[in-house]
């Protein structure tokens, strides 16, 4: 995991429940890994190969049972290094195809799915001509950042160069390039496509896929930018819209490759077509997670490590009740001085949790350049509705003051 | 039993003249337990909250109010009032031990020399609460306060170096409030940038 994941605290506590020993492999160095030399590795995420041969050597010593990606920085080098320990995960490729919006388009376009039409465009390049062959309305997105970073919609030509000089400067950014080497300079442009937004979150077992939930997306997602604020589950969608997003997830999860291991799928629904945007090798980012519970209190991740283990996780299903989070949008750019309305958020009927995970006095930044969260808020209900009311009500008993800092 | 050296005594007093202080009086307790050993609460009250449990003493001048809980923890405790170039203030020298339970002084031992000299790396620490019924309650500071890791401390670092050295130890409770972490080491973030 990187060391800015939101997912520590939910796999060790699933860790924690099972019993289970656990090595934290990470990029950076953590505070008490000297204290506890088997309960941490520090990993080069910028040299894949020096550290997979650090998990194998590591794992010679104390043999791994397992190797979980909480997110999705660690990835690549998950699937790396499973594959040289001989454990199962998806492969390295289909890891990689799926990380890179560009490949994924490619795998979907040979394997015959739906998708749009797309195409690469090069930043460094004179965005004028582009501009002028392409058809609009279109989406621009950077090729690896997640949770619709970067990604932006342009109805015309001077729109379009906009987006593009937008998406250069962030890519220059430190926060954005990898982490070894020159800055990202490809990027997809694609058109765009119309309709209401879902996500799928699944396990895979032998490239079959198992569907854990549904999650509508209630706010619209037409741009500019692609801000995900609301995950509500179950779908609302009718019986056979859900079916069929599930059957393009599975055909999705077969075009790329992925075999064994968590996927959380983004896909279009609009009049009958079902479009799988993308399918990440991991499950759902953030701390969305604490909005799914199964069975008897079994948390996602719990499911994870169990089936990254081969166990049997049967005919565990998500809870009857109707649940949902939003991931609080950052209105504006500047330095966050003070939240107010928690209380009154946190009373509202429904709503179980509200956590802010900014601490006061740090700079904020909204999408499309922003790479954080101002929080999340976690409700259920005896429905999607009431979840997702619950959700907005606790929204706007919420107010933020951000002092404008300069550029 | 708390002495107050003519120092202290002189400046106490001198505090109480000022304007608006006439009759108030002193209370000391032990606010808590911090890196550096107890922490201390001094301030001046009223009459209005004078606790009838609050060991009441003529400090020469002024009357000394200590709370009943913290009475133990300062029997032999001297108030000093030191004025340097390193600067000027009550300095409280404390002969008592940080904690009298044999569990919690084997947590605090491997909090001292094993996990705050580790985290202070990172610009943080951890305080011991307490320890009941075989349970250590902890709070984190610093850059360990909200930090984005701190589960990985906790769970990996501290959770394991206790078990090893306490085994009495049956929990560990983290009681900080993260939300209010002004300076976290880690911060989290969307991720997704190409590692390769």
């Amino acid at each position: 995991m990187s060391a800015t994941t939101y997912r520590a605290g939910a796999f060790l506590e699933a860790a924690h429940r099972l019993g289970l020993a656990v090595t934290v492999g990470t990029d950076r160095p953590q505070a008490l890994g000297e204290q506890n030399p088997a309960g941490h590795l520090t990993l080069d995420f910028g040299d894949p190969r020096a550290a997979t041969g650090e998990i194998v050597a590591f794992a010679a010593r104390r043999p791994l049972r397992t190797l979980v990606a909480a997110d999705d920085d660690g990835v690549e080098l998950a699937a790396r290094a499973a594959e040289a320990l001989g454990l199962a995960h998806h492969p390295p490729a289909a890891v990689r195809a799926a990380r890179d919006k560009l490949a994924t388009r490619r795998a979907f376009a040979a394997a015959g799915l739906p998708v749009p039409w797309f195409e690469p465009v090069r930043l460094y390049e004179d965005p004028a001509p582009i501009a002028a062959r392409l058809r609009y309305p279109c989406i621009l997105k950077p090729l690896a950042l997640a949770a619709s970073r970067g990604v932006m919609r342009a109805d015309d030509p001077p729109g379009f160069i906009a987006a593009f000089g937008r998406l250069r400067a962030l890519l220059a950014r430190a926060d954005a390039r990898p982490e070894r080497g020159a800055p990202v300079t490809e990027a997809l442009v694609e058109g765009y496509l119309p309709g209401a937004e879902v996500a799928l979150e699944g396990l895979v077992t032998g490239g079959r896929l198992r569907t854990l939930a549904v999650f509508d997306k209630p706010d619209p997602l037409d741009g500019p930018f692609f801000e995900e604020t609301l995950y509500v589950t179950p779908s609302r969608l009718p019986e056979t819209a859900q079916r069929a997003v599930v059957a393009a997830t599975q055909a999705g999860v077969a075009a790329l490759g992925l075999s064994h291991g968590p996927v959380h799928a983004e896909l279009r629904v609009d009049q009958g077509q079902v479009w799988v945007l993308e399918i990440a090798p991991r499950s759902i980012g953030g701390l969305c997670s604490r909005a799914l519970r199964f069975g008897a209190d079994v948390s996602l991740e719990e499911l994870i490590l169990r089936h990254g283990l081969g166990q049997e996780i049967g005919n565990v299903e998500r809870e009857t009740a109707a649940s949902g989070v939003m991931m609080i949008p950052i209105p504006a750019r500047g330095r966050l001085d003070h939240v107010a309305g928690l209380d009154r958020a946190r009373a509202v009927p429904g709503v179980t949790e509200v956590r802010i995970t900014i601490p006061l006095g740090q700079p904020i930044e909204p999408l499309p350049e922003g790479a954080r969260y101002l929080g999340f808020i976690f409700a259920r209900g005896s429905c999607p509705a009431e979840a997702e009311n619950a959700l907005r009500e606790a929204h706007r008993n919420l107010s933020f003051a951000i002092q404008s800092i300069g550029n | 039993m708390i002495t107050v050296t003519s120092a202290a005594r002189t400046k106490i007093v001198e505090l109480l003249a000022q304007q608006g202080r006439a009759g108030l009086m002193l209370r000391a307790a032990v606010a808590g337990r911090g890196p550096g050993g107890f922490q201390y609460r001094l301030g001046f009250v009223g009459d209005e909250e004078r606790r009838a449990d609050d060991q009441a003493t003529d400090a020469g001048g002024f009357t000394l109010l200590v709370d009943a809980d913290s009475v133990p923890n300062l029997d032999g405790a001297s108030i000093d009032y030191v004025d340097g170039p390193q600067g000027s203030g009550f300095k409280i020298d404390n002969p008592n031990p940080l904690w009298r339970d044999e569990a919690a002084r084997a947590v605090q031992a491997v909090l001292d020399q094993d996990i705050n000299p580790a985290v202070a790396a990172h610009g943080g620490w951890v305080t011991l609460l307490e320890v009941k019924d075989n349970v250590a309650y902890i709070q984190l500071g610093g850059g360990c306060q909200g930090c984005g890791m701190v589960d990985v401390t906790l769970k990996q670092g501290i959770e394991v170096r206790i078990r090893e050295a306490v085994p009495a130890i049956r929990e560990i409770i983290d009681s900080t409030d993260h939300a209010g972490g002004k300076n976290p080491y880690y911060q989290p973030a969307k991720g997704g940038r190409s590692p390769f």
